[in-house]
């Protein structure tokens, strides 16, 4: 009889784990790549208080059927697109995907749904960028224009690699690497937590002027900026800007800087805005959103930097390797997404390696 | 300094016959050594002592110690009789036997496996990180400071990114097969994880969305 009450328990724990959980992958009609499999192998959804934890883990394959190379791609992942936290996106940038070749792409994420309904995950195209810098897809995650930069970065820095190799060959290329890999390891990352909305601050504030690291080529220039700093938490940044450029901006982003007590700095996040600022004009860049860090971080100063401008016309302008190469900044920013590759190429296939695939563009 | 603080006298009164616990007569005495005060008061409290026993061994001449023998033995005699009358019956030994300890050993079997088979491992990590927390007396489990109910957190490290609700873990990004290069943060609330696969170089960048 006992053993019987056992094997009903373990069937029942069993039963618990096991929930239906229905899976697609939806592309428009004229989608320019074409689901050639899909492998949903570790998914599944666990059912938890009133919500289910989906865990996404799908492989899928896709044929370019367009006529243009694929330079990036982004999907939306979505268990419940207005629920907070059922929404994500996977993105693969730096590829070379050419007419009929056949690429993957990995997700790996969790996403939260509401018990209701039952559990469903579905993977939606978010948009396609071509290397002659066109896009197809709806772009609800504004996927154009992060793809867009990560790729005019991609160019920058081949042309930056290229450049070292013709004029200081292969070991100019080989410490050139060496040199951007010492500096991925070296990035200090203290952990952070970031939170939307206002605060209930019941610490006492003291308000924290930012200073600008100049880029004389910026279409913007950022003229004053302050953010609220209680405790560990820096909160509200609130920056001036001007656009000093001929040609209306639509979008910037900014780089925000945290100097903490041991005198280290960090790159804290990004400040995104839309703005409307004609030539010569003056806006302000306010976010109701605050920064943590752990308890024991004391927040000293803070430095804002121009990262990304977008214009109206739907180019953009990001900061040139010399000004990268700022003392400051090279600590602080993250390396784009192709020198991450192409470090991570010189690390697998050598010298050589690195060299053939410079050569591929 | 402590050195100052005295024992109380009524500690140093049980001292002196040796009815405190051997702990704390170790202690007394280590503090009556070098302690002026308290070593005063040890020999006035043995001296009186030893003059109540002299006082004690003088008995009353008019006793008669035949008699107070015979009727103490008596007395005696009287409460094991009464102690006999209302002792308490023997309870039955309760035997603990193996069926029931092998029950619970299956029912924590079943709890163990649920738990294995539906919650998420980070879960299981966070308890374990709790549990060390409580053991060791530090906080393990977050170390950012605790604010005001505002709903969604992300939060960024050096291990990836975890989206959480009133310290919960409710959405998160590993990328299993991959390495972690690098995470960021937009203030208009999402955060983003870059990751190089090891066999074929791709880079993934898998975004989160706190609104």
């Amino acid at each position: 009889m006992r053993s019987r009450a056992l094997l009903f328990a373990c069937a029942f724990a069993l039963a618990a784990r096991a929930q239906s959980l229905s899976h697609k992958v939806t592309l428009p009609a004229d989608s320019p790549v074409t689901l050639m499999a899909v492998d949903w192998g570790g998914t599944d959804a666990t059912a938890r208080g009133g919500a289910f934890f989906v865990d996404v883990r799908a492989s899928l394959s896709l044929r370019n059927s367009s006529q243009k190379r694929v330079r990036a791609i982004t999907f939306a992942v979505l268990s419940q697109e207005v629920t907070p936290g059922g929404k994500g996106s996977v993105s693969v940038p730096s590829l070379d995907v050419a007419p009929g070749d056949v690429f993957p792409v990995g997700i790996d994420l969790r996403l939260l749904r509401s018990i209701g309904g039952g559990a469903a995950v579905e993977v939606k195209l978010d948009g396609v960028l071509f290397d002659d810098l066109s896009f197809f897809g709806p772009n609800s995650l504004q996927s154009r224009r992060t793809m867009t930069v990560w790729e005019l970065e991609a160019r920058r820095d081949r042309q930056y690699f290229k450049k070292i190799l013709e004029t200081a060959g292969g070991k100019g290329l080989q410490d050139a690497m060496l040199d951007s890999l010492s500096r991925q390891a070296d990035r200090s990352w203290p952990g952070m937590q970031m939170v939307r909305g206002r605060a209930t601050v019941t610490d006492p504030e003291r308000e924290l002027s930012f200073a600008f690291l100049e880029m004389p080529d910026a279409p913007i220039q950022a003229t004053n900026g302050i953010a609220r700093i209680s405790g560990s938490e820096a909160r509200a940044p609130r920056i001036e800007i001007r656009n000093r450029s001929e040609r209306p901006i639509r979008y910037l982003e900014i780089g925000w800087i945290v100097k903490d007590q041991q005198g280290r700095e960090f790159l804290a996040a990004s400040l995104p805005a839309e703005v409307n600022l004609a030539p010569g004009r003056s806006g302000q860049v306010a976010q109701d959103a605050a920064l943590r860090f752990p308890e024991r971080t004391s927040i000293q100063a803070m430095t804002g930097f121009v990262s990304t401008v977008g214009f109206t016309d739907g180019s953009y302008w990001i900061p040139s390797r010399a000004s990268l190469n700022d003392v400051r900044l090279r600590r602080v920013v993250t390396p784009s997404p192709e020198e991450q590759r192409l470090t991570q190429i010189y690390q697998k296939k050598g010298l050589n390696g690195l060299i053939e695939e410079l050569k591929k563009f | 300094m402590r050195g100052k603080a005295h024992i109380p006298e009524t500690t140093l009164a049980l001292y002196v016959p040796g009815d405190l616990p051997l702990w704390r007569r170790a202690l007394v005495r280590l503090h009556v050594a070098r302690c002026a005060w308290c070593r005063q008061m040890v020999d006035v409290y043995r001296s009186d002592r030893a003059r109540l026993r002299e006082i004690a061994a003088e008995m009353p001449e008019s006793v008669n110690w035949n008699k107070l023998a015979a009727e103490m033995t008596a007395n005696i005699h009287v409460g094991l009789a009464a102690g006999e009358c209302v002792a308490p019956r023997r309870r039955k030994q309760v035997s603990v036997g193996w069926r029931p300890a092998a029950a619970m050993a299956g029912l924590a079997a079943v709890l163990v496996c649920a738990w294995w088979l539906n919650m998420p491992s980070n879960t299981t990590q966070e308890l374990g990180r709790a549990f060390h927390a409580i053991l060791t007396g530090r906080g393990g489990v977050n170390t950012f400071p605790a604010r005001d109910g505002r709903g969604l957190v992300v939060e960024l490290s050096s291990s990836g990114i975890d989206l959480r609700e009133n310290g919960s873990l409710v959405f998160g990004v590993s990328q299993d097969q991959a390495k972690l290069v690098d995470v960021s943060a937009s203030v208009q609330g999402s955060a983003s994880a870059r990751y190089v696969d090891d066999k074929t170089g791709q880079m993934t960048i898998t975004s989160v969305y706190a609104q």
